[in-house]
């Protein structure tokens, strides 16, 4: 397929988390708020002048001194997090948002805060709690935490609109972006896409750590341009997988997937769009804060939510995306030391391959793959177990004439 | 009489084996790799070629597969297949009976399930450490000032095992010069080393979902201390197959090679 016009302006952006766009919105005297988590609604960081940036630590090597403040036991991104805060690489903050999402990221944002990474005078840190349950009582909990911890303080130390209009405004800009990239994603159903899923995962990626509406041009433009593709003639790809789990904003995971054979065309991960980029319905009958949360307590599927309803739904969900966007088979995928995706993987790997039939490669991985030999391996053999598979349809080929001959030659 | 070849691109050995149109294996070869995986591939499809009369060059192949870490290297291969699936087909064709697979390379430890038809029921590897490997055998043959050969009975001979507490290669060398230097008896220490590797095959071959019916597999399959350490910890006895362990990734991708070129 033609290049993607603007693919690899979006690859540079996601080459540092200070970008071009972060820069030139400062530059604007705009308010950068950081965040860690897809538990922090975006939306309310969206608000008025300010604008949000998930951070990332690209370009990761050593983690030597954020494991000496936080122990080698701690996931990998907590640690690339605090070792890219103390080189001072997120100076450009304003201010950062943490959640309890997981114990480890809330650890490697409260040594941000005793190390005193940011020398801005008015830099200022918030902790959120979010339910573990959802339910009416988590519900109120969000709510009052998204007040309180994001909201009030945006207001008092920026001045910063927090009305209903304004977060309403803040729903609107957001869904224009969902829109594109959910429509961008649909292009992975074709039985030929007409785009890879490492070029969506960049797109999906930039809208996570960009200023949305400085990205907005460039996003409709592509979709333009990607709707009047040709898809080649011959499709490189030999499977489909859906890739699950734990966050991954490492350019290079999908890469290696997709360069072993596998297009991925499912992306239920955090940093993905499923969920993550759908439209936020609003109505007119409640208050705008309480719905804006339940959509996110209500679409998130991470492991942090523990009740069961919430647990199966997370498997049904998986089984949902795979049949829609025809996947054969599912990467399962945790970073070392995720500890709620590590029990999630262990369990949903086993529930999808033998409750629901789906062939299920399961993977601990680092932060940064680099060019993980191993890991490509396993995604190749995967790959090729899921090919044989179908080609053989099913028929013991240990009974076809070949396998026989060569028996007796042997 | 057409010919297939399979070339395993190791990162410590490099086989080749060349099989006819019947599925004969008619020629292989097992040669150390150097630091450039082509021309280590170079030279054992050189060599694997030159036992066969009817072939000039690696060219004249019908077919040809390239598996291991430098598949991708392999000169003149029309695709390449990963080890995993070649050594569970390699293994089949050696012996059908055979359910499971433990293959320790030069670089990682890898559980393979196999399906009767040959294919990949379901498989688990090591991550970037290299315990459990043919580079952890050779760093501890090394603290012995032994060859690998020597090494690899030394254990048979022990009545009593050390523990080896560490599983890090580096660590792991280390705590051997410590014993060592304590004046610990060699085959105990030894004893202790394979009982740690066999130990790390179990994990991969629980993992993988294999029960019954296993062999051993890479070039580490031929030490004779590990394997009485794997039928120990598996509590069976590990099946030998008729063909050299170390060629199953060559056999399986020249039969791959066969299967598509024919």
């Amino acid at each position: 397929m033609k290049d993607l016009k603007h693919l690899y302006y979006f690859e540079n952006l996601l080459m540092d988390a200070d970008n071009e766009l972060v820069r030139q919105a400062q530059a604007d005297g705009r308010i950068c708020v950081g965040s860690v988590c897809y538990q922090i609604p975006e939306v309310l960081m969206n608000l008025g002048n300010a604008f949000t940036v998930r951070l990332r630590a690209p370009r990761t090597g050593s983690m030597e001194m954020g494991t000496y403040y936080l122990t080698s036991l701690l996931c990998e991104y907590s640690r690339a997090l605090l070792e890219r805060a103390i080189e001072g690489g997120y100076q450009f903050l304003d201010c950062l948002m943490a959640p309890d999402g997981c114990t480890m990221i809330n650890r490697c944002v409260e040594n941000m805060e005793l190390l005193k990474i940011n020398e801005k005078e008015h830099f200022f840190y918030k902790y959120l709690e979010v339910p573990m349950k959802a339910d009416d009582n988590g519900l109120n909990l969000y709510v009052s935490q998204c007040k309180e911890k994001i909201l009030t303080p945006l207001h008092e130390k920026f001045g910063i609109d927090i009305s209903d209009e304004a977060l309403r405004k803040s729903v609107e800009e957001h869904n224009k972006i969902c829109r594109i990239i959910t429509e961008l994603g649909n292009f992975r159903k074709e039985e030929k896409p007409r785009i890879t899923g490492y070029e969506f995962h960049i797109i999906t990626m930039c809208t996570y750590v960009c200023p949305q509406d400085l990205l907005l041009e460039k996003l409709e433009e592509t979709l333009e341009e990607v709707k009047n593709r040709q898809p080649d003639e011959k499709w490189p790809y030999r499977a489909r997988v859906a890739v699950v789990g734990s966050e991954i904003d490492d350019i290079d995971m999908i890469k290696l997937i997709e360069d072993s054979g596998a297009y991925v065309c499912a992306d239920r991960f955090c940093f993905g769009s499923l969920p993550g980029r759908e439209e936020i319905i609003l109505n007119d009958d409640e208050d705008v804060l309480t719905q804006i949360c339940r959509h996110y307590m209500m679409t998130c599927m991470c492991p942090r939510h523990m009740d069961t309803p919430k647990m199966n739904r997370r498997r049904e969900y998986v089984d949902e995306i795979a049949k829609k966007y025809k996947a054969d088979g599912i990467i399962y995928e945790q970073m070392k030391f995720c500890d709620p995706w590590a029990y999630e993987r262990m369990v949903g790997s086993h529930v999808l391959r033998e409750e629901y039939g789906y062939p299920v490669l399961t993977i601990d991985r680092p932060y940064a793959v680099g060019n993980s030999g191993q890991i490509r391996t396993r995604v190749q053999a995967f790959v090729e177990s899921i090919e044989i598979k179908k080609i053989q349809g099913g028929i013991k080929s240990g009974e076809s004439n070949w396998k026989l001959s060569t028996r007796e030659a042997l | 009489m057409r010919y297939f070849g399979g070339c395993d691109s190791g990162s410590t050995y490099t086989k080749c084996v060349i099989i006819d149109e019947n599925g004969k294996m008619v020629a292989d070869v097992t040669l150390k790799s150097r630091i450039n995986a082509v021309l280590s591939c170079q030279d054992a499809l050189d060599q694997a070629v030159a036992q066969v009369p009817d072939l000039n060059s690696a060219q004249d192949l019908t077919y040809l597969v390239g598996t291991g870490y430098g598949r991708n290297k392999v000169p003149f291969a029309d695709e390449n297949i990963s080890e995993i699936s070649c050594h569970a087909m390699g293994v089949h064709v050696a012996d059908p009976s055979v359910k499971a697979i433990i293959d320790i390379g030069g670089q990682d430890v890898k559980g393979i399930a196999v399906d009767t038809d040959g294919t990949v029921l379901n498989f688990a590897m090591n991550d970037k450490c290299a315990a459990g490997t043919g580079r952890f055998f050779e760093a501890m043959a090394r603290a012995f000032e032994m060859d690998l050969d020597e090494f690899s009975c030394l254990s048979l001979k022990a009545k009593n095992v050390i523990p080896i507490t560490a599983q890090c290669t580096v660590f792991a060398e280390s705590e051997v010069i410590s014993l060592v230097g304590e004046g610990k008896p060699m085959d105990e220490i030894a004893a202790g080393i394979e009982l740690s590797v066999a130990k790390r095959c179990f994990v991969m071959s629980k993992k993988a979902g294999a029960v019954d019916h296993i062999t051993l597999t890479g070039g580490c399959a031929k030490n004779a201390g590990l394997k009485a350490a794997i039928e120990q910890v598996l509590k069976l006895k590990v099946t030998e197959l008729p063909i050299d362990p170390q060629l199953m990734g060559a056999l399986g991708a020249a039969e791959f090679a066969r299967q598509k070129g024919m």
